[in-house]
Formats: structure tokens, C-alpha cells, sequence
């Protein structure tokens, strides 16, 4: 790990180029976080919560995005109107931990944990040569430093490492603060099987290009969306977990799902930042004899992807776990009129249709 | 038969099987040792002497004695066979041929079985039973049938004595680990391994208990294109007989006939994660003896893999949260997280004498050491495993739950399969739906 006062002298604001260690390099913490008595990472400084591995991660991204910016391209980006909401709403989650019925909740935010945990994996996907791959100099952008400590960086933040919890440790201890340490059912690890398939994800668009260059893109893609659509997430866990009338702490629950929002800006930025530099490349085939435009692949996986994440999956999801509510109101004794009730204050949504042209890749121009 | 004939046929029969695995030992150590004292002797590396011969001819007296004694003997080999990865071509080939190649007991002694249970003559269940069986195995043999209502089926029948070779290896095993304890400084505790061993082939010898399990299982697949548990007809089954559906296949981990028989070899293996993921970490009841005489594969009409499982005689029904437990456990062995692990440990029921928890990261340590990039990447292999033993004859204070022991066993066993067919058995790239 580079030693602090060496990063004071040799970041600049306006570098481009970071060892594996400066972008996992930690802010001078004053004290720990701390959920449900492990040590996660991050810290506090002047009495404020710091994200992890930000030291230098920040700066970067930063530089790297305006870079972007200065060069006139645009940066690929979800627009709000495509998030799905979380079901079941606010207002649904609420009444039934009021009316006791918390085995849903808790299965959710069990599986949320479980997940958040699997992106750690992201420290396993193959980053091909891109120096080789890509016509152009790569130097100085967030594309060359993916294998370089962004993965690793992200890996961390998600599933923790060593002694320090990460976002899967965090989102167990808000569950556990908001809901007094629920029983988890038995169930979870089969309903996360048995949840919506990624039925598609396998098919190749661009068989020129080297497989291995085709699933990075796809899969910074894919956790692009996962990670913008994660918002409606935290907003509907800090209102839940952070509501004194349903929530055992409210304060000290709220508190970690703001954490673990704030610890999830960096990937946004820096996925948005490595999609959109390649975008604005030319790739070349596996046998060296095509040329391809950045901006006709980007474009084509990143939509693919958010088609079938804005529109199918979410619909799924809402309709599997509409039906184990039931089937948990179902044990209660005045399941009808509860059931009557959840149903009322649905607040619905309206699925973008999957041929939805405006669904196809959306820019935020500089 | 007299008694007393009886009597001295039984000792007679002990005598001789413990004296005949103990050979075996002695001389497979001996065909390793000499070679390398002469070498030795003669200023030779012993490293560079070419072992082929030696390994084949150490596989065939194994396999020879295994054939010979059968009962846990065959239990061994089947092991073995499926660790391409591990042990020598020699005798991966030589010993897999335990899965369902053994040679058969003939047709008369499997017709008495079925007589002696149904009580009345077989034309009365069965119409023809071929007299050369689909498949032989440790306990049991399979034979192609047809019911008297025309029914083509399977019929798994085991063998008369096979009650008493096992209790018999089971006490020459008990002898063994006493006599090796003696001899070892630091030895592993067997007793507890035999004591599960011993549980288990009590429950596999009761096929009633099989039949009950391959129900569980099927209930469990029952909305699973992928999977397929053969057909039991009750009416036909008994304590040692179980008649089933007729159910046609390849062996798992034949990579020849798989591809011949146009079976999709991308997401194979994980597939096959997946089946087990479900009974293991989600479902908590699962088929316990995944090797691979017991999965038949046929392709669908898109040429993907659909399993046949068979053989529930080894079927276990895990603690309430114990999936999860196996889950976190891997989970944080694969991100490196001690505070995780260390509640995993203690979740899944390992315990320390002293409650000191270094060793469960001694164990965690080892086991991923043992792993192929130093890493847990979600592949539960045996050297994991065997790293997982070593650790704890270091540690031995520690007390391992029987159930783990099961379940990292049916992990390596997936492992070999995988690793047979150029393939990863990663159980945590297997956990989301298919």
C-alpha cells in the first residue's frame, strides 16, 4: 500500500495514471464503521462518513470523466424513468411489518445482501489486452486501470476482505438493526435460484470481436444498470429501515444504507466513465482484419442489456414475490382484509415495453 | 448348515479379507519404496524413473482385491476413479471401471434375492429379467426387466451377504485406524468418519429408505426440465429390491459419447452445479454420492443436457440453515473475509475444545492453499479438502460436523466430474437461476 505522505506529494489534480495500490489507497479515518459489531470498511473523518478506497479513486474518476468532457463526448447514463420501483413500495413494506408479516421483507433484504456480496466477482472477469484490442492509445483513461485496482477496488466494496465487512456484511447489519435480527428463512438460497433467468445473456453480437473483449463490455454494462437501478433500493431501504414506527433503530439503520449508497457512486462513475471511452474508440476483430466503431458496439450491448433489465426482469421479480407475499399474509389471521389492504396501496408501474426505442443507449452530452 | 460351520466360515471370511487388503497396502507401498531405495542406493533421482508400469500395476491389484472383497473396497475406487486430476491416468481408468463395471454376480443368486422378498415365484412380477445386468456396483446390481403388465423397467437387486462384508470391512477398517494411530505421532481421529460410514451404508442398505429419498428429490425437481428421477413402482419394490423406470443415458463424465450423442458441452458443468446447488444449499436434502455410475445425461430437443439421477441410496437431509451456513463460508473463503468466515465455522458446528478461532483460519488457509490458483474461486476440490484434513490432524481439537464431511465430498466428487471433462465444478458461478 503507498504510504500517505508519498500520495500527498505525487497526486496531482489533474493525473490520469494511478498504480493498483494509489486507487486502493484509504482516506486518514479517525474511527471505523462499525455494523452489528464487525468492522466494515470506510471510516469517519470530522465526524462525516468516508467511503473506502476513495483517497485516490475520487480524484481519478473525476479526471477521467472531465477528460470525457474536454474531448466533446458524451457519457452514457440511465435516466431515472427507466428505473423500476422496488416492490413492494414504501408504503406496502410498511404495512406489513406493522401487520407482522416480515418473513418478505427479510427475504429481501437477504437476497439484496447476497448480491451485493457477488460482486465481488467482478475481480474475476478476464480483461483482455486492450492495448491490443482498441485502435487507439488508451493511456491515462479508466479503461486501462480496470485490471489496474477498479476491479479489485469494486470487488472489495461489495463483499468486504480480510477483516473488514463490505456492502454484504452492511446490508446484513441493516437488516438486522432495522428488523432486531430477524429470522432468515430457510428459503433464501432457493428463491434466489429460482428467481428471473438471464436468458439471452449468453448470445454474442459481435462475433469479430474476441469473446473476451465482447463479455467485458457486456458485463460493465449489465452492472451499470444494476448499480443505477440500486437506487430506488436505497431509497426505499432508508425510508423503511429508517422509519421509527416499523424500524428497531431507525437512526442506526438508516445510517448504513446511507453508507453503502454513497460507497456505490464511485462504480457508477467509473463504469460510466470506461463504457463511454470505449464508445468513443475503434475496436479491432480477434484476426486483426476489421475495424469496428466503439459507439455501434457500445451502443448495441449496453441497450440490449437495459432492454431486458428495464422490462421483463423487474416485471418477473414484481409478480414471483407479489405472489410470497400473499402466500405469507396467507398465515396470518385477518389475511384477506391485510392482503385487501397491501393491495390498495400499490402505487403500480407501468413496464417499458422491451421494443421501446427509447430504450436503446441514452448519452448525457457534454 | 451347522452353526458351528457357519460360525467358522464367518471368522474364516474376516480373516481373509483383512489379511487381503492388508497385502494389498503392503504391496503397493512396497512397488513405490523399493524402486526408490535402489535408486537411491545407486545415486539415482528417484524422480526421474518413469512410473507407468508401477502405477498400473498397483490400479490392477487394487482394482483386483476391490472386485474380489467389493462392500467399502468399492466404495474407495469409485472415489478414486472420478480424480483424473489427482491420481495417475493408471488408475483413474483402471478404478472408475468400480462405477458400474464390476462383474456381476450371476442371474440365479439375483433371482433367489427377489423370490426370497416378493415370496412367490419371479414369473409372477416379472415376464423376463436379462440375465446380464445394465450395471454392478458395490452393493447392488441392475438388471433390465419387463413387468408382467409390459412395462419395460430397471431393477435394482443387492446382494445377499453384502450385510456381512460390510460389517466385516467395517471392523478390519476399525483395526486399521487403531493400528495406524499407534504408529502416526499425530494422528487423525477416524473413529467418527467410520461411526458416519458405518450410519450410511446402514441406510443404503435399505432400499425402502431409497425409495422415499428418490420421491423428496423428484418433488423438488418436479418443475425442472433438466433434471430426471426415474419412475419407482412401489408395488414392485421392497427392502432389497427396488423396480424402477427404464431410463437410457450416458455416463456423465464420458467427454466421447457425451459429444457423439450431441450433448451442449458449454454450461454443462453448471448446470450440474446447479441441480446440486439446489439440493444443498437451498433445498438441505440432497443425493450424497454424485459419482459418476449415478447420472445418466441425454440431450433435449436443443441439444442441451438433461441429468438422470440414480442411486438415492446415500440421500441426507442437512440442518435447518446449514445450505446458508456452506454458502457464507465459501462465500467468504472466496473474498478472503476472516470475520465471515470465522462465523461460518462456527454456524455450520465446528468447534474448538479450547474456543480458540486461529484454527478455523488455519483450516480456511490451507484449504484455499491447496487450491489450484491459491485462490477459492467457488470450486470445492478434493485437495481442498484433503488440506481441510491435514489442517485439522495439525489442529485436533477440532471437531468437523459429519454433514460438512458429506457435503465437501459430494462437492470433489462434481470436482473430478468437471475435471474429467476439461470443466470447473464452481459451485458459487451455479447460484442464480438457470
Amino acid at each position: 500500500m503507498a504510504d500517505q505522505h508519498e500520495l500527498d506529494d505525487e497526486i496531482r489534480l489533474d493525473a490520469l495514471e494511478f498504480t493498483y495500490d494509489e486507487l486502493l489507497a484509504e482516506d486518514p479515518y479517525e474511527e471505523p464503521l462499525f455494523a452489528s459489531g464487525v468492522r466494515c470498511h470506510g471510516g469517519y473523518v470530522d465526524g462525516a462518513y468516508v467511503s473506502p478506497r476513495g483517497r485516490v479513486r475520487r480524484p481519478a474518476i473525476a479526471n477521467w470523466q472531465q477528460r470525457l468532457r474536454d474531448a466533446g463526448e458524451p457519457l452514457v447514463y440511465v435516466p431515472g424513468r427507466y428505473l423500476p420501483p422496488t416492490y413492494p413500495n414504501y408504503a406496502q413494506a410498511k404495512y406489513l411489518l406493522k401487520e407482522g408479516v416480515t418473513e418478505p421483507i427479510t427475504r429481501s433484504l437477504t437476497i439484496i445482501s447476497i448480491i451485493e456480496g457477488f460482486g465481488a466477482r467482478i475481480r474475476d472477469v478476464p480483461v483482455p489486452d486492450l492495448r491490443k484490442e482498441i485502435l487507439e492509445d488508451i493511456a491515462g483513461t479508466a479503461l486501462a486501470h480496470l485490471d489496474g485496482g477498479l476491479f479489485e477496488a469494486h470487488a472489495r466494496d461489495e463483499a468486504g476482505h480480510r477483516d473488514q465487512g463490505g456492502h454484504k456484511q452492511m446490508w446484513e447489519s441493516a437488516r438486522d438493526i432495522g428488523l432486531a435480527k430477524p429470522h432468515i428463512p430457510g428459503d433464501v438460497l432457493m428463491r434466489l435460484m429460482t428467481g428471473s433467468s438471464g436468458r439471452g445473456r449468453g448470445e454474442r453480437l459481435f462475433p469479430d470481436l474476441s469473446e473476451r473483449l465482447e463479455m467485458l463490455i457486456t458485463t460493465m454494462a449489465n452492472v451499470l444498470v444494476v448499480e443505477t437501478f440500486a437506487d430506488n433500493t436505497f431509497t426505499w431501504a432508508q425510508q423503511l429501515l429508517g422509519d421509527p414506527e416499523v424500524s428497531a433503530d431507525a437512526e442506526a439503520a438508516n445510517h448504513m444504507v446511507t453508507c453503502i449508497a454513497s460507497d456505490e457512486v464511485p462504480h457508477v462513475d467509473y463504469l460510466t466513465a470506461a463504457i463511454s471511452e470505449l464508445r468513443a474508440r475503434t475496436l479491432i476483430s480477434e484476426d486483426g482484419r476489421k475495424e469496428l466503431r466503439g459507439k455501434e458496439v457500445v451502443d448495441a450491448i449496453f441497450s440490449r442489456q437495459l432492454r431486458g433489465m428495464a422490462t421483463r426482469r423487474p416485471q418477473e421479480n414484481r409478480e414471483r414475490f407479489r405472489e410470497e407475499i400473499h402466500q405469507a399474509i396467507d398465515n396470518k389471521a385477518r389475511a384477506s382484509m391485510i392482503a385487501r389492504r397491501f393491495e390498495d396501496l400499490d402505487s403500480g408501474w407501468t413496464f417499458p415495453h422491451g421494443d421501446d426505442e427509447e430504450l436503446d443507449i441514452l448519452l448525457e452530452t457534454a | 448348515m451347522s452353526f458351528r460351520r457357519y460360525f467358522l466360515g464367518r471368522i474364516f471370511e474376516r480373516a481373509y479379507r483383512g489379511t487381503r487388503i492388508g497385502y494389498t497396502a503392503v504391496s503397493v507401498w512396497l512397488r513405490y519404496k523399493f524402486p526408490r531405495w535402489w535408486d537411491a542406493y545407486r545415486g539415482r533421482d528417484p524422480d526421474e524413473r518413469d512410473m507407468t508400469q508401477i502405477h498400473q500395476r498397483n490400479a490392477d491389484q487394487i482394482y483386483a482385491t476391490a472386485v474380489s472383497l467389493r462392500g467399502m473396497m468399492v466404495k474407495m475406487c469409485q472415489v478414486i476413479g472420478t480424480r483424473s486430476d489427482i491420481f495417475p491416468p493408471q488408475y483413474v481408468k483402471t478404478l472408475s471401471q468400480c462405477h458400474d463395471a464390476l462383474p456381476p454376480r450371476d442371474i440365479d443368486t439375483i433371482r433367489s434375492v427377489i423370490e426370497e422378498d416378493f415370496a412367490r415365484p419371479i414369473a409372477e412380477i416379472f415376464t423376463d429379467i436379462e440375465p446380464t445386468p445394465i450395471a454392478a456396483a458395490s452393493l447392488a446390481q441392475v438388471h433390465g426387466a419387463t413387468l408382467t403388465d409390459g412395462r419395460k423397467v430397471a431393477v435394482k437387486v443387492q446382494y445377499p451377504d453384502i450385510e456381512h462384508i460390510i460389517r466385516t470391512d467395517l471392523t478390519v477398517s476399525r483395526r486399521v485406524a487403531a493400528i495406524y494411530s499407534r504408529f502416526d505421532r499425530n494422528p487423525m481421529d477416524f473413529l467418527p468418519l467410520l461411526d458416519e460410514l458405518q450410519r450410511h451404508l446402514r441406510m443404503e442398505l435399505d432400499f425402502r429408505r431409497e425409495v422415499e429419498s428418490a420421491e423428496r428429490i423428484r418433488e423438488l425437481f418436479k418443475n425442472d426440465p433438466t433434471v430426471v428421477i426415474p419412475s419407482i413402482y412401489p408395488e414392485y419394490s421392497t427392502r432389497r429390491v427396488i423396480t424402477m423406470e427404464y431410463v437410457r443415458g450416458v455416463k456423465v463424465n464420458d467427454k466421447k459419447a457425451l459429444e457423439t450423442a450431441g450433448v451442449q458441452m458449454q454450461g454443462y458443468m453448471t448446470r450440474l452445479m446447479r441441480i446440486f446447488n439446489r439440493m444443498i444449499l437451498a433445498y438441505g436434502f440432497f443425493h450424497a454420492d454424485p459419482h459418476p455410475g449415478n447420472i445418466l445425461v441425454n440431450p433435449d430437443a436443443d441439444g442441451r443436457p438433461v441429468f438422470t439421477l440414480l442411486d438415492f441410496g446415500l440421500a441426507k437431509q442437512l440442518p435447518e440453515g446449514f445450505g446458508l451456513g456452506i454458502f457464507e463460508l465459501m462465500f467468504s473463503m472466496m473474498t478472503f473475509n476472516e470475520t465471515a468466515m470465522l462465523r461460518a465455522f462456527d454456524e455450520l458446528g465446528f468447534e474448538t475444545q479450547t474456543g480458540e478461532k486461529e484454527t478455523y483460519l488455519a483450516i480456511a488457509r490451507r484449504m484455499i492453499s491447496r487450491s489450484e490458483s491459491g485462490t477459492f474461486q467457488g470450486e470445492f476440490t478434493e485437495e481442498m479438502t484433503d488440506g481441510m484434513f491435514d489442517a485439522i490432524r495439525e489442529n485436533p481439537v477440532v471437531t468437523v460436523p459429519t454433514d460438512f464431511v458429506l457435503v465437501a465430498r459430494a462437492f470433489a466428487l462434481l470436482s473430478g466430474i468437471a475435471h474429467s471433462l476439461d470443466q470447473r465444478a464452481n459451485a458459487l458461478d451455479a447460484l442464480g437461476p438457470g
